[in-house]
């Protein structure tokens, strides 16, 4: 990629009116995943989520959802919190933050298969900070969720070739970035980075989306960007990628980016990585179902 | 591929609200830890009902009796073995992992294919060891037979299916099979590859058994065993979790020398190989997981 082509993709991300406005909890209800505790988190989620009544409703309606089996459904984010745990209402009302800030019916990609694959992702990425006793697992968290932004970019602003790319990656059943690259000649990594860049998420975050399929180009925090990639790689092969099937065999051991994580984490080294798949088959269904709640059922693809 | 557990063929009940006893949790993790079955935590239920049967007919009052039994007693793994007995069955069905096939007919072959181009002799070897009542090796050949005018066309396949019960490899040879054994199995599969026998049995046809050799053999015969040479694909699946730790790793150890460069190992869906050998390198593809032993082009033998 050159630096001119680079600079015209962000070019036109930055001249386009319909580049997603940023909802204005997003970024503090971000930095509220990481630091403080969750005592003082509930109390500054709820100040924080009364400021956007569309979002505290939305995130009301998915907490009663049968999804979460509550036999009352909440009254008030406070409720939600208590019934369903600090991290879930965060999961929830992250995602109807992103969702709103995409308009419906802009989407080439499938909205429902491109939030469970990114709520997998960032999902896997806080499991793998557990294990490897990664201070900061909410970050990772983050990385995983935003690490696709790019796709977004790509459905609203150059959504003819991106069609096109998608077709070509259905048809080769291929990887996307692949796709992306034969048919466009850029990926949603840079895309993804120029919208980064334009919501002014912070420096790692921005790496990890820039080079997630790219980690040798990687200059900062490689550690995340290895592990977002490990976790991206794991989702699309346990049913969370991108609704279609990828003839693909992935060997994460042998990838560079375990020795990347290896080499800052020896804990890796005790990881059952079988049943660490095992765990994630668990949670599938319960992304789909929030995903479904949020979003709608994916389109079957033909 | 075949022999399911009864977690795996059981419909997914309806989600109960009552929380589960804690203690099945950790009857999971021990089974997990003993025999390398993982239930999931949707199917913990099936876990406790067949504790619940153990119970009963050991007439112990709590799970944690039951627990107690499985952990501190003198005859805790023979317990373990009745419980494994509980969850899984040797029940069998034909096409029982779709994903597993999807790996093997979309990613695996090609692989295999370019690998052995240059070779004069075309020839590929599968073992269905552990073959059970054969549903396993026969749902291998039809998928072979599909690939073998395309990616196949000049290949030579072979298919030994061995298993330890003389019964079942009778059963295996006949190749008939009822509705529950055929229930995910397509019209497609059924109209090309089966005689129906009666209104409620269906016979694989001659050209697909043709593809395979039954025969009876133990895992644990380690004469047998080193005759086995050669296999591009190993399955067993479901068969190790009744194996103790040695055995299992000695048993494992043959399939890894049987294999060809560039082979591939599959287990059941639910089981692990856990650490029980260093050389494979896990591998997914999707929805599967596979063991493989690394070709020597890959450079990472």
């Amino acid at each position: 990629m050159t630096t001119s082509f680079t600079a015209a993709i962000r070019e036109r991300v930055q001249r386009i009116d319909s580049t997603p406005a940023m909802p204005a909890v997003f970024l503090p209800l971000l930095n509220l995943l990481s630091g403080s505790t969750d005592e003082v988190k509930v109390d500054e989620v709820v100040r924080l989520v009364s400021y956007d009544n569309t979002i505290a409703a939305q995130c009301l309606r998915v907490a009663g959802s049968p999804l979460f089996g509550l036999v009352q459904p909440p009254k008030s984010i406070k409720g939600a919190v208590i019934s369903l745990g600090l991290r879930r209402v965060e999961t929830i009302l992250l995602t109807c933050c992103l969702g709103q800030a995409f308009p419906a019916g802009k989407w080439v990609l499938d909205p429902a298969v491109f939030w469970r694959h990114s709520l997998g992702c960032a999902m896997v990425c806080r499991k793998f900070s557990e294990k490897l006793a990664v201070a900061d697992g909410e970050n990772a968290y983050m990385a995983g969720l935003l690490h696709d932004i790019g796709f977004m970019v790509n459905c609203l602003v150059f959504s003819k070739e991106f069609a096109a790319a998608m077709e070509h990656a259905y048809q080769q059943e291929i990887p996307l970035h692949e796709a992306e690259c034969a048919t466009m000649g850029f990926t949603h990594c840079e895309s993804g980075r120029a919208l980064a860049e334009k919501w002014k998420l912070a420096d790692d975050i921005i790496e990890v989306i820039a080079y997630h399929h790219a980690i040798a180009q990687s200059q900062k925090a490689q550690p995340l960007v290895a592990l977002v990639h490990l976790s991206d790689l794991l989702c699309r092969m346990r049913g969370l990628g991108y609704g279609y099937y990828e003839r693909h065999k992935v060997d994460l051991i042998s990838d560079p980016a375990w020795a990347i994580l290896l080499k800052e984490h020896r804990d890796l080294e005790g990881v059952d990585l079988v049943r660490f798949t095992f765990e994630l088959d668990e949670a599938v269904e319960e992304i789909h179902a929030l995903v479904s709640t949020v979003f709608g059922s994916a389109r079957a693809r033909t | 591929m075949t022999v399911s557990t009864r977690t795996a063929t059981t419909p997914l009940a309806p989600k109960v609200s009552e929380p589960i006893d804690p203690i099945f949790r950790q009857i999971r993790d021990l089974v997990y830890k003993v025999c390398g079955i993982f239930q999931l935590e949707e199917k913990l239920y099936l876990m406790a009902d067949a504790c619940g049967r153990r119970m009963k007919v050991l007439e112990l009052r709590s799970s944690r009796e039951y627990w107690d039994r499985l952990t501190a007693h003198a005859s805790r793994e023979a317990e373990l073995r009745q419980l494994l007995n509980e969850v899984t069955i040797g029940e069998t069905c034909l096409f029982r992992s779709q994903p597993q096939l999807d790996a093997l007919r979309k990613v695996i072959l090609p692989e295999i294919v370019a690998e052995k181009a240059n070779q004069v002799m075309k020839r590929l070897r599968v073992w269905s060891a552990g073959c059970s009542t054969g549903e396993e090796s026969y749902t291998l050949a039809m998928n072979m037979l599909e690939e073998s005018e395309l990616l196949l066309k000049g290949w030579t396949v072979e298919i030994v299916a061995t298993d330890l019960n003389d019964r079942s490899v009778e059963t295996a040879k006949a190749g008939i099979y009822g509705d529950y054994a055929l229930r995910t199995t397509t019209d497609y599969f059924k109209r090309k590859y089966f005689s129906p026998v009666d209104e409620k049995k269906l016979q694989v046809r001659p050209e697909v058994k043709k593809l395979i050799t039954f025969s009876r053999l133990n895992l644990q015969d380690d004469s047998k065993m080193l005759f086995m040479k050669g296999m591009d694909l190993v399955f067993c699946c479901n068969v190790l979790i009744y194996f103790d730790g040695p055995s299992k790793s000695k048993v494992i150890d043959h399939f890894f020398s049987n294999l060809n460069f560039g082979g591939y190992f599959f287990l059941g869906t639910s089981e692990s190989l856990m650490k029980l050998n260093d050389k494979f390198h896990l591998v997914h593809f999707p929805g599967a997981i596979a063991y493989w032993k690394p070709s020597l082009s890959s450079g990472k033998l």
